[in-house]
């Protein structure tokens, strides 16, 4: 066993243990002690999978099984861990941006400090064990912890708003949890076993097999849910919204996203033999990423509240990403997780410079908060850059992933869907950010008036925080993204993907620029300034712009009226949506 | 194994996502959750389950006689542990809206005004 074999548990252990010391020392610790030890942790976590993956690239993928519970032929009783250079890459990125959300946290609860940490600490470690493990069960229980962790932290602040928004999360995921353990049951009644690789091969040994197929459509449902795709995404802006900035940050910037990389997880390593689930992926799932990418896109730019634009701006990049993961070429998946981790560094920004106008303004509103960030000028020039980034500006991580991408797009009809609802959600979001971001610190647009009267609640985070201290995490992110040139994150990704997808070593080439990924990301970025500025200038362009934005009003008043905040709406939605895959596996 | 316990898991979901859709109170809500989760636990223990085998306990029997799965059986304790940690989460956070609003109509337990 090497030293490699040996570090594979301890990006669980670490965070779990340093949890449970600040939980039992609670008040005793110095003031700061919990949030220094978490963010310490934080970054001991990051750099352990960066090792990790680092090591799995070169020497190929370690599997450790707990308890040297090794499998004998034809019985696998144990359970493993298995960090290839993709999965424990992911958890690297987690690990930073969870360091960066609790520096960004320094000083938010004064109170109830440590309970905070503890359940930040318990979240990461829950994060780590799902993007590292390799049996069914153990990814169900991880995937439970993440959730009860996520439950908690939204309600937090036990206010009004907060604890709806948390008990409709809390229903819908535990909805979705269960079906996972249905799902993971029937996959057990045919495999005989939960790791993914002896599950993959009774997989391909089955063929068409009904209940190997029903298995596959409600593991799916639960990490669609989490990953908000369409119809399960409604529970999405609620929690967001009302979720502590430093939560949301984590939300929007891994939760969600990785409930799509452990559905692309269980999709390449778990039932790449299963011609049903195939068909699932390319066909339905194709057409809901599609439609998530633009349901998304247009969502976000019809709000005000300021967390749940974003809110709905992930549910659209989220959508992207599937078409991605569904365009089912290697390339698609590489693009994927190189867009996973570009946008969790710019989203998660993004939701730490809302957390600053909650902090300095005591607001969250779009229009109330108009010309007010002028004296907070440097949260405003980072704002419009990741607005741009968001907007598909050619540079960085972000253009990487979106490049791969969009370069996997299906020949034909299905590929020009993808690229123009690719086109749109990238377009909306970067433009609704853009607007927002000369808005309030430009005051562009115009005056609001007497309509100003926000549909929110009083709205205050913890004042009083350094402005520094929450930027430096904001340029942190942002640097990183910037820094990384486009190219070396589609090598990155290229190279790590093979050992992901059980594919040949060095089988995955990032494809020549063609035409069309050239202009692409400039059309994004044309579109996504059209959109911020006819909303802020109304009355000096011609006037047929905003007639034309108007005429999409009644459809996205119509979408808008569908986020009813109720949670039996929610269910219905989700049991329509589970209707759907049956639908489709039917016939 | 029958189709019974198919069956019985299926209408037990279906009714407890019938109950979770139609409530008008977050406490009977939770408890239609359950309903859904109990659900689940027929699925597996049906499918772990042998006509004639024994409990999997070796104490008093040799080796290699007929027992049930064993493995079903330990999924579904873990997610007991589990589902009981997250009905005590949502009873206590129905608890504080009731604190706060004096209801526990979902259909007035908004995140937004006006929503």
């Amino acid at each position: 066993m090497t030293l490699l074999d040996v570090l594979v548990p301890f990006p669980v252990v670490l965070p779990l243990a340093v949890g449970a010391i600040v939980l039992a020392l609670g008040e005793r610790l110095p003031k700061h002690a919990p949030e220094a030890l978490g963010i310490a942790a934080a970054l001991a976590v990051a750099g352990l999978s960066a090792v990790l993956s680092r090591g799995a690239l070169d020497a190929g993928t370690p599997v450790y099984w707990f308890g040297g519970w090794e499998p004998r032929p034809g019985v696998t009783l144990g359970i493993a861990f298995a960090p290839d250079p993709a999965s424990a890459g992911i958890a690297a990125f987690i690990g930073l941006l969870f360091a960066a959300a609790l520096v960004f946290a320094w000083g938010f609860f004064d109170e109830v400090r440590s309970t905070f940490n503890v359940l930040m600490l318990l979240f990461l470690a829950a994060m780590q064990g799902f993007c590292l493990t390799r049996d069914l069960f153990n990814l169900f229980v991880w995937f439970e912890v993440m959730s009860v962790a996520a439950y908690a932290l939204t309600g937090f602040s036990l206010k009004r708003a907060s604890l709806a928004g948390a008990l409709n999360f809390t229903v819908v995921n535990s909805l979705g949890s269960m079906l996972m353990l249905a799902g993971i049951g029937l996959v057990y009644a045919r495999a005989g076993a939960l790791d993914f690789e002896a599950v993959r091969e009774a997989v391909g040994r089955a063929g068409h097999d009904p209940v190997i197929v029903g298995g596959f459509c409600l593991v799916s449902v639960a990490l669609l849910t989490k990953a908000a795709i369409l119809p399960f995404q409604f529970w999405l802006a609620d929690a967001h919204a009302v979720a502590p900035s430093p939560v949301s940050v984590i939300f929007s910037g891994s939760m969600v996203p990785i409930g799509l990389f452990g559905f692309a997880k269980i999709a390449v390593q778990v039932f790449p033999g299963s011609p049903d689930a195939g068909s699932i992926l390319h066909g339905l799932l194709f057409g809901v990423g599609c439609a998530t990418a633009v349901v998304g896109g247009l969502l976000a730019w019809s709000q005000r509240h300021l967390k749940r634009l974003l809110a709905f701006s992930t549910i659209g990049h989220i959508g992207i990403m599937l078409t991605g993961v569904a365009a089912l070429s290697p390339v698609g998946l590489a693009g994927a997780l190189a867009y996973l981790v570009g946008h969790g560094l710019v989203k998660g920004t993004l939701f730490m410079l809302v957390g600053v106008l909650l902090a300095e303004k005591a607001g969250v509103d779009e229009l109330n908060l108009r010309g007010l960030g002028r004296d907070i000028w440097p949260a405003g020039v980072l704002t419009g850059l990741a607005a741009l980034l968001l907007g598909g500006a050619p540079l960085g991580l972000l253009h990487g992933g979106a490049d791969l991408v969009s370069a996997a797009a299906p020949d034909g009809l299905a590929g020009w869907a993808m690229h123009l609802s690719v086109l749109v959600g990238t377009a909306l979001t970067g433009g609704a950010v853009l607007r927002f971001a000369g808005r309030v610190y430009l005051g562009l647009g115009p005056d609001p008036g007497d309509e100003a009267e926000a549909p929110t609640d009083e709205e205050q985070e913890k004042a009083d925080r350094p402005l520094w201290l929450m930027l430096a995490p904001c340029i942190l992110l942002l640097g990183i993204d910037v820094l990384v040139p486009a190219d070396l994150a589609e090598h990155m990704a290229a190279r790590v993907l093979p050992q992901f997808a059980h594919l040949a070593a060095g089988s995955v080439a990032v494809p020549p620029p063609t035409g069309w990924t050239a202009v692409e990301p400039w059309l994004a970025l044309l579109g996504a300034v059209a959109v911020a500025g006819v909303a802020l200038f109304r009355d000096r362009v011609p006037r047929i712009l905003p007639a034309a934005g108007g005429m999409f009003k009644p459809v996205v008043a119509g979408l808008n009226r569908l986020h009813t905040g109720v949670i039996n709406d929610y269910v219905v939605w989700m049991a329509l949506g589970v209707a759907m895959f049956a639908a489709w596996a039917t016939f | 194994m029958s189709v019974l316990p198919w069956v019985v898991a299926a209408w037990l979901f279906g009714v407890g996502v019938y109950g979770i859709a139609t409530s008008r109170n977050y406490i009977h809500l939770i408890g239609c959750l359950s309903v859904c989760q109990s659900a689940t636990y027929v699925l597996l223990l049906g499918i772990g389950y042998d006509w004639g085998a024994g409990p999997p306990i070796f104490y008093d029997h040799p080796p290699g006689t007929p027992a049930v799965d064993p493995i079903v059986q330990a999924l579904v304790l873990t997610d007991i542990v589990v589902g009981a940690t997250v009905s005590a989460l949502l009873l206590a956070m129905a608890l504080q809206v009731h604190k706060r609003e004096g209801t526990l109509d979902p259909q007035e337990i908004k995140p937004l005004k006006g929503q």
